[in-house]
């Protein structure tokens, strides 16, 4: 079984800076990893036996190459660092186009996990991409996942309630974020990161021209960026306990009625 | 000028987006895929074609390949729908399919020159983004409960019945657990919401009483939920679910945009804060500055 689980750097403060085309400045911002790709990565490891490989992929800037190797110490066998300057300012197709052209150089995954979605940009949309890119099923939202007989268990979290089903594999599965806590690097592994090397794969070995990744390969554009959060209303404020809740009384008889 | 709309609703009409797509079309038709059950709702709310979905499989990835055949064969233009956890998967899929530009849970469209300008809060702090689209499909999935859902006066829909059929047969559905404790937040008219300043599990007790009265239902903030005063499915904001009753009580709220993000859609908000600079009542339309236990004791007395 070769399980791939994509990760994403986000910015770990709430501040964060864009450039004149209104892209992530990742150079400068501290990064972590993405609270939902752990959870992935910890439930690759989960369900990782001996004779299976989980290899660790992102996609971002040259600095993430130590980021990477700690997730060797953590467990995963192989870590791959897919950086370009052609690849900055994705959008998720952009992205995906990516992320699927090194999964197919990487050869053929049984299971790709994901985060289902990144604290910075919150699409959730990239999973289902990849997965439609390599043409493989995607199954979003799971809080928890299980392997038997080649086939995958997942329950999935949707608005109404938890749905459990099964599919075979190849498919993707994007984790929420709350549902498995990845584990610390022991010593071991520490030892055995350090006999690895972090695979870079740019735009010359995956084939991609410049025209396909990155800004120009993007089908969206960021035209502006507002830092306020819309729909102001600067209501009333009442500081008279008595008034304030007669009048909260009269607005709920209203709507309850 | 624009060429028509495709509003995807497999799972269940969201009567404010087609709102919006019909405003939107300006006299353009617009298709709606329902849910056969809710064809004549589709109609009433301003669709010109209804297509009247039966046998719609429970899982979306069987749906990707016979809607790209009907948005092809409709040439349809732009593509919106629902951001709901099944529709936020099946409308990437279906955006690579097409190789089109996807804008992920707008809060705000508007119409120039033909494109479809998309608003949306991103990088999960303070800044809202508008998007264009550049691909030939413009497509975007759009946060529940943002539009207000009007009806139509032109009444006069085409409905045309369609089987999907040939599902994904990869996909098995073994057990669905729809055992959600109280009604779901997005249809309870009355919410009342709980963050961190609740300070408790026994505080959110209180507000449970609150709602029991007034008929509504509880929610909470990240920072209440994470704080483990109230479960992961109370939660309202960018991580949780989104929502838009007709009276929202913020209490003990500071008001996160990521908060807001969940929120800002309802009809009236109410804010309780103790303190009166929390942003919460910049976007509330009355904001009580007081002790929440407090208020809250005297709501409970009153309304008994």
């Amino acid at each position: 079984m070769k399980i791939l689980v994509c990760m994403k750097a986000v910015p770990s403060t709430g501040q964060v800076q864009v450039d004149g085309q209104f892209r992530l400045q990742r150079d400068g911002a501290k990064l972590q990893w993405n609270i939902a790709d752990e959870a992935a990565l910890e439930a690759a490891l989960t369900l990782k036996s001996a004779e299976d490989t989980v290899t660790v992929l992102t996609m971002g800037p040259a600095k993430l190459e130590d980021p990477l190797r700690e997730l060797l110490a953590r467990g995963a066998d192989r870590a791959i660092l897919v950086s370009d300057p052609a690849f900055a300012g994705a959008d998720t197709v952009a992205t995906a186009g990516t992320i699927a052209k090194a999964a197919e150089f990487l050869g053929d995954f049984d299971l790709i996990l994901c985060g289902r979605r990144a604290i910075d940009g919150e699409t959730g949309q990239t999973p289902a991409m990849v997965a439609a890119a390599l043409g493989i099923p995607c199954i979003s939202n799971a809080e928890s996942v299980q392997l038997q007989n080649g086939a995958v268990f997942v329950a999935r979290r949707l608005e109404s309630g938890t749905v459990l089903l099964s599919v075979p594999c190849p498919v993707c599965v994007s984790m929420c974020e709350y549902t498995y806590t990845l584990r610390l690097p022991g010593i071991m592994g520490m030892r055995r990161a350090k006999s690895k090397t972090v695979e870079l794969l740019d735009s010359a070995a995956l084939g991609l021209s410049p025209q396909s990744c990155g800004l120009k390969g993007s089908l969206t554009k960021v035209i502006s960026m507002d830092s306020k959060f819309p729909g102001l209303r600067n209501g009333p404020k009442e500081t008279d306990l008595n008034a304030g809740t007669d009048a909260l009384l009269a607005m709920l008889q209203e709507v309850v009625k | 000028m624009i060429s028509d709309i495709c509003v995807l609703c497999p799972y269940g009409l969201d009567a404010g987006l087609l709102t919006k797509a019909v405003a939107l079309a300006n006299g353009a038709p617009v298709r709606a895929f329902v849910p056969k059950v809710e064809a004549d709702t589709a109609a009433t709310f301003g669709a010109t074609y209804v297509h009247a979905l039966t046998n719609v499989p429970r899982d979306e990835n069987s749906l990707v390949t016979w809607l790209k055949e009907k948005i092809s064969q409709y040439g349809c233009r732009i593509v919106l729908a629902p951001a709901s956890i099944q529709l936020r998967n099946l409308m990437p899929m279906l955006a690579w399919e097409l190789q089109s530009g996807l804008t992920a849970d707008c809060t705000d469209l508007t119409e120039k020159d033909g494109s479809i300008l998309q608003t949306r809060p991103a990088f999960g702090n303070s800044l809202v983004a508008t998007i264009k689209t550049l691909s030939a499909v413009q497509m975007a999935t759009v946060r529940p409960g943002t539009f207000p859902a009007l009806p139509c006066p032109c009444d006069n829909a085409q409905v045309t019945e369609e089987i999907i059929a040939a599902p994904d047969g990869r996909i098995t559905v073994i057990a669905t657990e729809t055992g959600m404790e109280a009604a779901p937040l997005n249809h309870a008219r009355v919410i009342i919401a709980g963050g961190a300043g609740i300070g408790s599990r026994e505080g959110f007790e209180k507000l449970e009483a609150i709602a029991k009265k007034l008929g509504g239902a509880v929610a909470a903030s990240r920072n209440a939920v994470d704080a483990g005063f109230a479960p992961y499915r109370y939660q309202v904001g960018m991580t949780g679910v989104t929502v838009a009753p007709k009276l929202y009580i913020a209490v003990g709220i500071s008001g996160a945009v990521q908060h807001l993000a969940g929120m800002s859609g309802s009809e009236k908000i109410i804010a309780i804060n103790t303190d009166p600079k929390a942003p919460i009542f910049d976007y509330a339309d009355y904001g009580i500055v007081a002790d929440w236990e407090t208020v809250s004791n005297k709501l409970l007395e009153e309304l008994s």
